[in-house]
């Protein structure tokens, strides 16, 4: 009888879980869905039925408007080298870090978790002043280095965050094993904990690599030459033109946003749970 | 001899960490510091020359109407999308925790907005809200809900619930990924043994899930309360901080400042004053975090 009744109650609220999960899904996703299908409907459909969901008429213009006469192109490639490159130097300099704060200064690790908060508690708008005279004096504004040197100041402290929770996870013993045979610290490093850890570390990757693609305000500081904006950067100068139709916008957004939806989606599972793990503690 | 031994070896083992310790005190702690340099001074954006000028930079923020404005939408913009965001994303991940088909589905659907550029989001937003012809705007005309196309962007009094709106969209799935994994620490047995207690499921709900997850979703909002506070694009590229700076908060009030007027100086005073009220604020929260450590380890 009681037994029952649980199952009863556990039936109806999940009845409820599911509606409300359908209604959250759809408003989660209906932006997207709109960037995607705004950019290829034709130009009378946009503004003369705003609300009809699917095209009549189905067009590939927009993109090649963004192509070839705003040259889009280059902006993204100029993105993928800013937050590629940004991505290695961030992943070699923090998995180096968080292994050694795990291995060597466990003791370090908790107060390192102060001073990571503490740097996330600055603000990217105090930050963007002392870089910009920085860049300014150095002759690296408008310059792909000086953008990718500053990415580090956020990617590099994420990073290390998100690893340290993945190093813990190695055992002691098997380095120690391999110590016996006679490896030193590094090769210990790269040859047996790298391979254990590396499905981690690409999540991590993925992970700063979309920051990094994503960011707006120091590239809107550094930059201002068209031809090395990034995607962001050269989205927001779009925006300024008001001959620009919302298709080319939504055009050129769609080819920013895909690619990090696809990649996040990937490796939600590894990244997201990240803070609620060890790497608290 | 022995030594010289162990210091070779706290040396590779330093060796680890030194260039991430160079990261953070050449790109964050230098940089903190020249801008306290530069918030005593007349620092121009173009011009290289300067001077100190001392506390008269402090002294023009402190006294100027629109920093206090300023500071209080950064407030109640704050404050009202954590709660937002906190009590979708926690019911979200209640909801998630409770079903069983559909679960990863459901996740990946929802967690979309997490992934989004700020420059799309506003992008796209401001297109579905667009007055003439958005989707929302002409939708609630055509459902009968609305007599006249509302102007959420540009209407005094829908700008900034709006805005509000559009945070919670775009910080909720963090929270509810977050505090879903937190709920799956929570022993099982614990929830068996307070049913068989004839415990409710609220009573389970505040006796047990609230205790073992507290710290976690603490530690959560503390840095989402930074994050929120700190942020610059979304209003930026949604409002500018319009109509009539009803929207403008610190961030933006310092962007203006510093490369709308070039006074970079007292720019960095704003920011330094952020920086300020954000430890504060923090501080406050560590002490209450520390707290429930002690209590439930």
């Amino acid at each position: 009888m009681k037994k029952k009744k649980i199952l009863h109650r556990g039936w109806f609220g999940s009845g409820i879980s599911y509606l409300y999960l359908t209604i959250l899904s759809l408003m989660a996703a209906f932006p997207l869905f709109w960037i995607l299908l705004s950019s290829v409907k034709s130009k009378g459909e946009l503004t003369s039925n705003p609300t009809a969901i699917f095209p009549k008429q189905f067009t590939w213009d927009y993109y090649h408007i963004v192509f070839e006469q705003l040259h889009f192109g280059t902006n993204m490639r100029n993105s993928v080298i800013v937050a590629g490159s940004a991505t290695l130097i961030a992943i070699v300099i923090s998995a180096l870090a968080a292994y050694g704060v795990v291995r060597f200064f466990p003791r370090f690790g908790k107060l390192m978790t102060r001073v990571l908060i503490t740097t996330y508690m600055f603000p990217p708008i105090l930050l963007a002043i002392p870089y910009s005279i920085i860049m300014g004096q150095t002759g690296l504004m408008n310059s792909l280095v000086g953008l990718v040197i500053v990415y580090l100041s956020f990617s590099v402290p994420y990073a290390v965050w998100l690893l340290v929770g993945f190093f813990q996870t190695v055992p002691l013993e098997i380095e120690e094993a391999a110590r016996v045979d006679g490896a030193n610290k590094l090769q210990v490093f790269l040859r047996i904990v790298l391979p254990i850890v590396s499905p981690g570390i690409v999540a991590v990757a993925i992970y700063t690599f979309i920051n990094a693609w994503n960011e707006f305000l120091y590239s809107l500081i550094l930059i201002n030459n068209s031809e090395k904006m990034t995607v962001a950067v050269a989205l927001k100068s779009l925006n300024g033109q008001e001959v620009l139709d919302w298709g080319t916008m939504m055009a050129a957004s769609a080819l920013v946003v895909v690619p990090s939806v696809v990649f996040f989606m990937l490796i939600q599972k590894k990244i997201a749970g990240g803070l609620a793990a060890g790497s608290v503690k | 001899m022995r030594n010289r031994a162990r210091f070779a070896k706290k040396a590779t083992e330093f060796s680890f960490i030194l260039p991430a310790l160079l990261v953070v005190l050449l790109l964050l702690l230098y940089p903190v510091l020249s801008s306290v340099f530069y918030s005593f001074t007349n620092k121009n954006l173009i011009k290289p020359d300067y001077e100190f000028i001392w506390f008269e930079n402090y002294k023009k923020i402190l006294t100027d109407p629109m920093f206090w404005s300023s500071f209080w939408t950064n407030v109640k913009w704050t404050a009202a999308s954590l709660l937002g965001q906190l009590l979708v994303g926690f019911t979200g991940a209640l909801a998630l925790n409770r079903i069983k088909r559909g679960k990863g589905l459901y996740r990946t659907i929802l967690i979309i907005p997490w992934a989004f550029p700020s420059i799309v989001l506003a992008f796209s937003w401001k297109w579905i809200l667009n007055g003439v012809s958005g989707f929302l705007p002409n939708f609630l005309v055509k459902a009968g809900l609305c007599a006249t196309a509302p102007e959420f962007l540009s209407s005094a009094n829908l700008v900034f619930p709006t805005l509000v709106f559009i945070n919670i969209w775009f910080g909720a799935p963090l929270i509810m990924v977050n505090v879903l994994s937190a709920l799956q620490t929570v022993p099982m047995e614990q929830y068996e043994a307070a049913q068989i207690d004839g415990a409710s499921p609220w009573q389970s709900f505040i006796h047990i899930t609230v205790p073992h997850i507290r710290t976690v979703v603490g530690l959560l909002m503390v840095l989402r309360t930074i994050w929120v506070f700190n942020g610059f694009d979304i209003i930026y590229l949604i409002t500018g901080g319009g109509p009539a700076n009803l929207t403008q908060t610190v961030p933006i009030y310092a962007y203006n400042l510093g490369w709308g007027l070039k006074q970079l100086g007292r720019s960095s005073a704003v920011t330094v004053l952020l920086l300020s009220f954000l430890l504060f604020v923090c501080m406050q929260y560590f002490r209450l975090l520390n707290k429930w450590e002690k209590e439930n380890p």
